[in-house]
């Protein structure tokens, strides 16, 4: 259904210590590694929903299919960290740190929440256009926002 | 909508320990002391209580635990619940009007956890209590969703930071004359807006304050309540609210979540809405939970709540009354007395209509209308009424 890397089971979860990976999410976050952002479609209906779950919440279909998209989206929710939990990356006392949850062009009625890089805080406001990028984090790609 | 519930289950006792920003007793003790306090408020013995709801605070004792500390004989009821207070008072409802038990006791102990207190990371017996923290920054999950939220709010409504500033000025006011708070300095508009950011568009003051205690209710029938020492408190209708999009990112907007579920089964349920009510405990673990309240119960519509707070204002008393009279919180809520996720907001409800606030009281208080919890996963209300 993907291009999986050669990832185990047991080394995603070692890769990914700053995530709590289930046995239904692991294509998602395997697919971080090829740098493709994959969010369940239903096979029989067509509704996507996030995050992954094993079964559509719409027709209960067990036919959900991690389905890449873009990333392309809106801002739909916006707020600005001025302290929070830590990350390797992130340096509360430079500015405060940026979180949007996103509305996925390709993916009607799911959002999508991470940072936006490249872009000065005050700039981080409902309604930006903004496209899929990746960063490292603990050595795996991590999916973040750019301004479109 | 079905209540045959309606009026035959009462509040009888409560117990508190009161709440403290540096504590240095363990959940179970905390617990113990609210929960022998309920037992003998209500005139009764360990001997009588046969039901136990222990909310599942973390760390908090389990229900085996309370039930070998406290001594009891013979239980045939316990739940754990998760928090927020309601999940807690619906279940101990269902058992004693299903007959599952006959004395129902609900024990809430709140400990300050190490990543959200200074002080509780100094503890190293607190150092092995479950995290609640989200583990990165780019989560909305839990606490930082209300933030978010707050940002959409004013982006959809206009409305400026006033809004949720005047709910921390209510609540800090009210506080002044509860002696369990542990905020209970004077707080002006212009404090709000000078305090520090945390999750911007939310600062300091939009967050309750962390705290160690313990609430703990004991409830029976009403007929059994009758002969008990107090005035007996009815849980008149009672209501827990989600919607299937309940995670947080994913919420398909304000317009429809947990609280509207909430107020469309309290107001299928309940004889008594908010003309009836002499008191509004709208839940204030974040302010723009508290503006969600007021406009989902239709206090006024959505993104009036700006307008009608000011509206509501009384200026030389620094708080609200609403349509002239109702007060908001009169424990200081969350924010300001502790965060005790919704125990404070329903044990000063049974207080003031028992008629037992002191000089905090609300004179001929009959109704209260009382709403925990946020917007995801722990919407909730219930409408109590006073005896007779």
């Amino acid at each position: 259904m993907t291009n999986d890397t050669e990832l185990s089971d047991a080394d995603l979860v070692a890769r990914l210590p700053h995530v709590h990976v289930e046995h239904h999410d692991a294509p998602h976050h395997r697919g971080w590694f090829d740098r493709r952002l994959l969010i369940n479609r239903c096979g029989a209906c067509g509704t996507w929903h996030h995050p992954p779950r094993p079964m559509c919440p719409a027709c209960w279909s067990w036919d959900v299919e991690p389905t890449p998209v873009s990333g392309s989206g809106t801002v739909h929710l916006a707020m600005l960290l001025h302290q929070g939990p830590p990350a390797p990356d992130v340096d509360y006392s430079k500015g405060p740190h940026p979180v949007v949850t996103v509305d996925l062009d390709d993916a009607p009625g799911v959002r999508y929440t991470s940072t936006v890089v490249g872009v000065d805080p005050s700039e981080v406001v409902i309604g930006l256009a903004v496209e899929l990028d990746w960063i490292e984090r603990h050595g795996a790609p991590f999916p973040v926002f750019r301004r479109a | 909508m079905r209540s045959p519930a309606k009026d035959q289950v009462a509040f009888v006792g409560v117990g508190t320990t009161g709440f403290t920003r540096h504590g240095s007793r363990s959940a179970l003790e905390l617990g113990l002391e609210a929960s022998t306090k309920a037992i003998l408020d209500a005139g009764l013995t360990a001997d009588d209580i046969d039901g136990v709801v222990a909310v599942g605070e973390p760390g908090a004792p389990s229900a085996p635990q309370l039930i070998a500390a406290l001594g009891l004989d013979a239980v045939t009821h316990v739940s754990r619940p998760a928090p927020v207070v309601m999940n807690g008072i619906t279940d101990a409802v269902a058992a004693v009007f299903s007959g599952a038990c006959d004395h129902v006791l609900v024990c809430s102990a709140m400990l300050m956890l190490p990543w959200a207190s200074r002080g509780a990371a100094r503890d190293p017996f607190r150092s092995r209590v479950p995290s609640g923290s989200p583990g990165i920054p780019e989560s909305i999950a839990m606490a930082p969703a209300y933030a978010a939220w707050a940002g959409r709010y004013l982006y959809e409504t206009g409305a400026s930071r006033e809004v949720f500033g005047r709910v921390a000025v209510n609540s800090r006011t009210n506080a002044a004359a509860n002696p369990l708070a542990v905020l209970r300095d004077p707080l002006t508009l212009d404090d709000y807006y000078a305090a520090r950011m945390i999750r911007e568009p939310q600062c300091m003051l939009d967050m309750d304050i962390a705290v160690d205690g313990a609430d703990a209710f004991v409830l029976t029938t009403t007929e059994r309540a009758r002969d008990l020492p107090h005035t007996p408190v009815l849980v008149h209708a009672a209501s827990l609210g989600l919607i299937g999009k309940n995670t947080e990112d994913q919420l398909p907007s304000l317009a429809r979540h947990g609280q509207h579920v909430v107020v469309e089964a309290l107001r299928a349920k309940s004889d008594l809405w908010i003309d009836d009510v002499d008191l509004f405990y709208p839940y204030d673990g974040f302010t723009n939970i508290t503006v969600g309240w007021f406009e989902n119960c239709g206090w006024c519509g959505y993104g009036e709540a700006e307008d009608f707070l000011r509206d509501n204002w009384v200026d030389d008393q620094a708080r609200l009354l609403l349509r002239g009279r109702v007060p908001v919180n009169t424990h200081g809520g969350s924010l300001s007395e502790g965060g005790t996720r919704g125990t404070g907001h329903v044990r000063e409800a049974v207080t003031q209509l028992r008629g037992a606030a002191g000089e905090r009281q609300v004179d001929g208080a009959s109704v209260a209308l009382v709403t925990p919890g946020g917007f995801f996963f722990n919407s909730q209300g219930a409408v109590l009424r006073r005896d007779g």
